[in-house]
């Protein structure tokens, strides 16, 4: 009996101590995983950023890359095509998007059905949201026919160093447009009634009443989307990957293709860690700025 | 006097579009352009959908027709057997995602709820569970990846975690665990903290009280969470195609984003491959389609 007892006061003991530390074994799981993932990862990169990698080995080379990287063009030229790729792409994204929120807002039949479709680009992977758009510039394929009423001929979309980054920015207005318009539709229909009406019975006109009346209600959202769709942009890397790699003469060489191809096809690891912490720096840099600017709380 | 004008200017202009509307409201148009602009905008979204699905069932004289037909004139679903009898990997890359998906979602959502739920509910020296953690995990969410898949590399290459799914999973569970605790904070936050002193008055031990009485309270959010982070692991390209390299353990969209053989593209395969891609997502996201947005906005929109 005694044995019983001991052992159901051991039982005790051990739910005890597992109350007590309950925050940590509920919480460092999570932290460790993500220490694993971003804390060290961003450790060692700083580390192999100091080694310049070759068939013969590596070797350490101090602050030679970050040298060799800020004085040569090639990492300035990605920066340049992302940074092109990011003003076409948001522009285009926020502009329609908001657009649309604003129609979608007015007397539209079929508003949560309008709302359900809107998501289907969202939830595609990119890599077959590229695929779709690949097919569609076929020679000859549905933009061609599209287009064909302006142009002489097929359209060189993925092989013409001036026009390709334009096609990648096409496909990724068409998946992020809908997620300007979901959230700021949202923000919309946020807007209590009374607020409107008030001002309609103040005598403000339609535009003074959206500049005066909705607008504050939404700035937040609308910075908020700013920032995930420039964050987003800066990231692009599957489609890029898949409809030109790059190319074609460098002309879609966005920053994360640069890096894939030096650690990956050149094995120049070093090199490749001196540029995501560059990266990392801007990326930074332009959260802070927006998070400044902003003011808004997260 | 310039300001005066220019504010005279742009007051003229909004009187001048106000006008325009008025006169298209005047006459019933409005309704007809903002229906129209909805209808564009449907068709706009859904026809790349509709072109790889429909081009899935077409022959491939049909599919890359020029110019292209609309609609196909016969309908065929031999491309779906045709692809796994030519290209008898893709089994392999299904299971794999399969795999990659469920294994990292598991985690994901487990140490993610857990970890909101003691972030919102216990006290952390120096705030770190109010401010200071939730605030660093957001962080991470704005890391371009490569920053951090080309150390990865490096790192799964000496621990033997290359060519892996557990190393797959482990990292998706790691990217994903952020968006699930962002998507669940607000709704640990809407708790009363008297439910689980209540239940704990009523004998139920604490950790008993988590999983009988708060983790029914937050379903809503934990399968929202849940199928986002199935839809997220299940796109992913880049940490895959960076940490394996061969057939055993590449996923889906490695398969597709590598499809080109050196010559042609087969796509009246590709769409079969794409469309098989697509399907599990859409089903999934019309699920839950009204709590998505919170997953896209870490939490922002309701």
């Amino acid at each position: 009996m005694a044995h019983r007892i001991e052992s159901a006061d051991g039982r005790e003991a051990a739910i005890l101590w597992l109350e007590d530390h309950l925050r940590w074994i509920l919480t460092l799981p999570a932290l460790g995983l993500l220490a694993a993932f971003f804390v060290y990862p961003i450790g060692r990169a700083l580390m192999l950023s100091m080694y310049e990698f070759s068939t013969s080995g590596k070797q350490f080379v101090g602050v030679a890359n970050y040298a060799e990287i800020l004085t040569a063009g090639a990492f300035w030229h990605s920066l340049w095509v992302t940074g092109k790729f990011m003003l076409f792409a948001v522009s285009f994204e926020v502009v329609l998007g908001i657009g649309i929120a604003f129609v979608l807002n007015g007397h539209v039949r079929f508003r949560g059905l309008v709302q359900t479709i809107g998501i289907v680009p969202l939830v595609i992977s990119p890599t077959v949201v590229a695929l779709l758009w690949q097919l569609m510039y076929q020679n000859g394929g549905v933009m061609d026919f599209i287009v064909g009423p302006l142009t002489n001929g097929p359209v060189p979309w993925l092989s013409d160093p001036s026009i390709a980054l334009y096609s990648l920015v096409l496909p990724d207005v068409w998946q992020m447009t809908p997620l300007v318009t979901l959230i700021v539709l949202a923000g919309l229909q946020s807007v209590p009634d009374h607020v409107e009406e008030a001002a309609m019975i103040d005598g403000a006109g339609r535009i003074r009443r959206l500049i005066d009346v909705t607008l504050p209600y939404i700035k937040e959202l609308i910075v908020l989307v700013l920032i995930l769709r420039v964050v987003g942009t800066m990231r692009v890397f599957a489609k890029v990957f898949v409809l030109t790699r790059g190319g074609p003469a460098k002309s879609t060489e966005v920053v994360s293709m640069a890096m894939y191809r030096e650690a990956f096809a050149y094995g120049n690891y070093g090199r490749a860690s001196t540029m995501a912490l560059l990266l990392l720096v801007i990326a930074l840099g332009i959260t802070y700025a927006f998070a400044r600017l902003s003011e808004v709380e997260f | 006097m310039a300001t005066e004008r220019h504010r005279g200017l742009s007051d003229q202009l909004l009187a001048h579009i106000e006008t325009v509307y008025d006169r298209l409201e005047h006459y019933g148009f409005v309704p007809t352009l903002t229906n129209g602009i909805a209808l564009l905008f449907v068709i706009w979204t859904l026809f790349p959908v509709y072109w790889m699905v429909a081009g899935s069932l077409r022959t491939r004289r049909e599919l890359l027709a020029t110019p292209p037909k609309l609609v196909s004139t016969v309908v065929t679903i031999a491309n779906y057997p045709e692809l796994f009898i030519q290209r008898p990997a893709f089994y392999q890359f299904l299971f794999n995602s399969v795999v990659v998906t469920v294994g990292s979602t598991a985690i994901a959502v487990l140490f993610g709820t857990a970890a909101t739920y003691g972030f919102v509910n216990y006290e952390f020296p120096y705030d770190l569970g109010r401010f200071h953690l939730p605030f660093l995990i957001l962080t991470t969410r704005f890391l371009p990846p490569i920053v951090t898949v080309i150390p990865l590399y490096v790192i799964f290459d000496t621990v033997g975690l290359l060519n892996t799914r557990v190393g797959l999973i482990l990292a998706y569970a790691a990217f994903n665990i952020p968006f699930v605790v962002w998507m669940l904070k607000g709704f640990f936050a809407e708790l009363p903290d008297s439910i689980v002193e209540a239940a704990v008055l009523d004998g139920h031990t604490e950790i008993g009280a988590f999983f009988k009485i708060v983790l029914p309270m937050v379903r809503p959010g934990l399968i929202a969470a849940t199928i986002f982070t199935i839809i997220n692991a299940w796109n992913e390209l880049m940490f895959a195609v960076i940490l394996t390299s061969n057939t055993q353990t590449q996923t889906l969209p490695v398969a597709l984003a590598t499809f080109k053989t050196a010559y042609t593209i087969q796509w009246e395969l590709l769409t079969v491959a794409g469309t098989i891609a697509m399907a599990p997502v859409l089903v999934f996201a019309f699920l839950v389609r009204k709590k998505l947005l919170r997953g896209f906005t870490m939490g922002a929109v309701r």
